[in-house]
This record gives structure tokens, C-alpha cells and sequence, in this order.
């Protein structure tokens, strides 16, 4: 567990200073953001980078920040810093979850929103959370150009996105929010804020009467990486907080069809009973919180 | 590829040329030669041994490179004490018995120190979460946990007087 050498070390100050240096060094660079899932990977020689180039310094792409019409979150954002935010309330209090969960104490304080997006581990939190809420990915190409893109179409198989070669990421939007609303995700590991073998995201949206109107549920820890799980979007339109079965009904039928896998820990039927309890408590905790009612 | 660094680590700046891939906590034991960090998982990031603060926060630093630290400020576990003055947590740890072969100490004292200076509202379940980072294979964790509630405590006691 000890890196291979390693030729070369950035730590730029701007988005435009970051690209050249991936440009100008080439194959096997990598960025860096937080660093505790890929200097593992660096440390078993999975990864053997020419070059890193480390986002740290950048302060563009730092930070939790309301925008006229929108929350934008900088891709450098720590996991202990989107935990202890007061800006993710109700909406995409979803996010505080799954971030003041992730791994321990000392990986919050180092671990990104970005770097989690982009390593888009099998089991990891961010990717499903922001699933769930539906964010919106800014990135920056080598050429300095940047393009707006879904989660849904940024996420891909395990460890696997839809960044290109030396593209940057830059910032997390979340979704603007009329009405009422509310988001919750929880996992459940073998150990206490470990990787989720199931993990589960809920973000709805109420009609006046308190109704769900649409419904974002989206689950961690598949073979396929995260995903939607539309089934149950569709069964939650129309159903209230107060109706306990409807909830449930639509988080039985949906585990159904869930493609899921077993391993040592835990077979294909028990990551179907896990989807079912976490969903139904992620469900009625979004509710909860569009509904403004303290937990 | 070597690099020019200069760390502060409990103070003093250590300037090194370093290889790129030296990891922080090989830096803090073979360049600056404090041995009290320590590396219990041979690198993995699993066991919190190698628990230092870089600029007052909790971190792993055989999960960051040293050249990611220049010109930043590392605490490690000899940082706590004043002069011969040891740390209330240092004492607690002691009078606690929270301590038993002592390998997992200096990270435990490092995340209990980051919990106590944070968290003014500390109470069980607070710190048990907070160490989860940490492994002790004595299993420990009661008189270490009583430990960092009794500093915690006195201190909410001491701003009430």
C-alpha cells in the first residue's frame, strides 16, 4: 500500500490554470480533489498517476452558495462542510444525510461532493442523493469550454461517468423549487457510516393539498450503479403522508423488479428488503420535511 | 521527482525535498522524526492511528500526500501538551484508563480533541459516532469514550462558572 512514483505535482489557483496542467501533462494525470477514495486506489497501484493535479487551492469551486434562483454548490465542497450547512434545509436536506454519513470524522473533512460524483463509486452516497434530487453537473473541458449536464446522464456504471478526458467538474446546482418539497436519503452498512450495501433517496414534490405531485426515488449499492427507480416514482404520484400503505405498496411492488446481486454481504432478496424499509422511511421523512414538520 | 516543501508541524516549519509520492504521515515520522503517529493498517485508511489536525481539522494522513500539506499547519499527538503541562484530554485518557497497549492512542486523542474543540453540546452518542474513524483492538472504547465526555463536560461546566 504505497504509491508508485510520481513524476509530477500542480496545485493551481484557477479553473483555467487546472485544465492546462492536466493538458500539458497528459495521459495517466488525474485531478485530485479530496482524495480518500483515489489516493486508496494511488496506494494499491490500481491508479498510477504520472501527474495529479490537485484542486484544493481553487476557491471558485469551494463553498455552498444561494444564487438568485438556485443553490449552487462548488464541487470542492467537503463533506462536513454540505453536513453542518444550513442552506440544505427541507428540499435537499437529503444531501445533509447522506454527507454527515459518509466514512468518519477525518474523511468528512477531507472527501468532496465532486470527488464523490466522479469516482461514482458502487455504493457510494453523493451519486445517489444527487440522483434522487435531480442536480445539475457544470464542467470545464480541456479547451476551457464548459457545458451543463443531468446527473442521470453524468452517472454511469460503477466507477464510470460521462467526464471526458481531463474534464473538470465545477459546480453541483440544485434544482429550483416551487412549492413544497422535501428530500431524505439513509443507507444501511455493516458498519456504523460505512459503504452502504443498500442505500435510498427520495426527493418529492407536493401539491397544495399536501399530495405527492412527482417523486424522485433513486437507490446505491447495485451491480448497474445508482439508479432511478421509476416504478415507484410513478406509485408515490397521488399518495399523502398520512397514507401509509400507498407508501408502502409502492416501495413492495417496485423492490420487486429490482435488479439486485448477491455477495458476502448480503443476497439479492435481503437488498430487496433493505430497498423496502429504507425507502418507506426516506418517503415519509421527505414528506415530513416538505410539510415543514420537525422530525 | 522530488519536490521543495515547508510544513509547520506544532510550530516549527520543517523545508524538505521530498519525493511527490511521500505520503504526510511518512513525513511527519521519517523528516520530521515525531514517532507518536502512528500507522496501524499499514496504509489503508481503515484504523485512524495516523490521526493529525492540518490546519485544526481531523484528517488521516496516510490518505494525503505530504506536497498536498506545503505550507499548511499539522498538530500531531506531541503538539497537545504545553511545555509539561499534558492536554486535559491527555490526563483524562489517563485517570480513565482509557489506554491499554497504546497504539491507537495518539489518533484517538487527536479526533477527541477535534470533537471536543467543535462541539460544545458533546454527549455519548455524539462521540461514539465521532470516533468511528478510529480503531482500538483492546477494545477500549467505554473508558475512551468516558474520557473525552469528562473534558467535554468540564468544559461546558467551566464556561457556566
Amino acid at each position: 500500500m504505497y504509491p508508485s512514483p510520481i513524476e509530477g505535482y500542480v496545485a493551481p489557483t484557477t479553473v483555467d490554470e487546472a485544465v492546462a496542467a492536466f493538458a500539458r501533462w497528459g495521459e495517466e494525470t488525474h485531478y485530485i480533489a479530496g482524495g480518500q477514495s483515489l489516493m486508496q486506489a494511488i496506494k494499491s497501484r490500481m491508479v498510477r498517476p504520472k501527474c495529479l493535479v490537485d484542486l484544493q487551492k481553487i476557491d471558485v469551486i469551494q463553498g455552498i452558495h444561494q444564487e438568485p434562483a438556485s443553490i449552487r454548490i462548488g464541487a470542492m465542497t467537503r463533506y462536513c462542510d454540505i453536513a453542518d450547512s444550513e442552506l440544505l434545509e427541507g428540499p435537499f436536506a437529503a444531501l445533509v444525510d447522506g454527507a454527515g454519513h459518509v466514512g468518519d470524522r477525518q474523511v468528512r473533512h477531507r472527501g468532496t461532493i465532486g470527488g464523490s460524483l466522479c469516482w461514482n463509486y458502487i455504493s457510494a452516497c453523493m451519486p445517489a442523493v444527487n440522483l434522487a434530487i435531480g442536480s445539475q453537473l457544470t464542467l470545464a473541458s480541456l479547451s476551457g469550454q464548459t457545458r451543463a449536464i443531468d446527473i442521470e446522464d453524468f452517472l454511469g456504471a460503477p466507477l464510470e461517468t460521462s467526464r471526458q478526458e481531463g474534464e473538470l467538474l465545477l459546480s453541483v446546482e440544485l434544482p429550483q423549487i416551487v412549492g413544497r418539497a422535501g428530500s431524505a436519503y439513509r443507507k444501511w452498512s455493516l458498519m456504523t457510516d460505512g459503504l452502504p450495501v443498500i442505500g435510498v433517496g427520495a426527493f418529492l414534490q407536493l401539491d397544495d393539498v399536501g399530495s405527492c405531485s412527482s417523486a424522485r426515488i433513486s437507490v446505491t449499492g447495485l451491480e448497474s450503479g445508482p439508479i432511478r427507480v421509476l416504478t415507484a416514482e410513478r406509485a408515490l404520484i397521488g399518495v399523502s403522508h398520512s397514507n401509509t400503505k400507498g407508501i408502502e405498496e409502492a416501495l413492495n411492488d417496485s423492490s420487486t423488479s429490482l435488479d439486485t446481486h448477491s455477495d458476502e454481504e448480503a443476497d439479492a432478496e435481503y437488498r430487496r428488503v433493505l430497498f423496502r424499509h429504507l425507502g418507506r422511511d426516506v418517503v415519509t421523512r421527505a414528506f415530513m420535511r416538505a410539510l415543514g414538520n420537525r422530525e | 521527482m522530488n519536490t521543495s516543501v515547508s510544513i509547520t508541524i506544532n510550530g516549527i516549519a520543517y523545508e524538505r525535498s521530498i519525493p511527490i509520492r511521500m505520503l504526510l504521515v511518512d513525513f511527519i515520522r521519517y523528516e520530521a522524526g515525531l514517532t507518536g503517529t502512528h500507522v496501524g493498517c499499514t496504509f489503508e485508511g481503515a484504523c485512524g492511528a495516523c490521526t493529525v489536525h492540518l490546519d485544526g481539522d481531523a484528517i488521516k494522513s496516510c490518505l494525503v500526500l505530504a506536497v498536498q500539506c506545503d505550507g499548511r499547519w499539522i498538530t500531531t499527538v506531541e503538539g497537545l501538551a504545553e511545555g509539561s503541562e499534558l492536554h486535559p484530554l491527555q490526563i483524562a485518557f489517563n485517570e480513565h484508563h482509557a489506554l491499554q497497549c497504546g497504539y491507537c492512542t495518539s489518533g484517538l486523542l487527536m479526533t477527541g480533541v477535534d470533537l471536543i474543540e467543535k462541539d460544545s453540546e458533546l454527549n455519548e452518542e455524539k462521540v461514539r459516532h465521532g470516533i468511528t474513524g478510529n480503531l482500538c483492538r483492546c477494545a477500549g472504547y467505554s473508558n475512551i469514550v468516558d474520557a473525552i465526555l469528562s473534558v467535554a463536560r468540564a468544559r461546558t461546566h467551566e464556561e457556566e462558572v
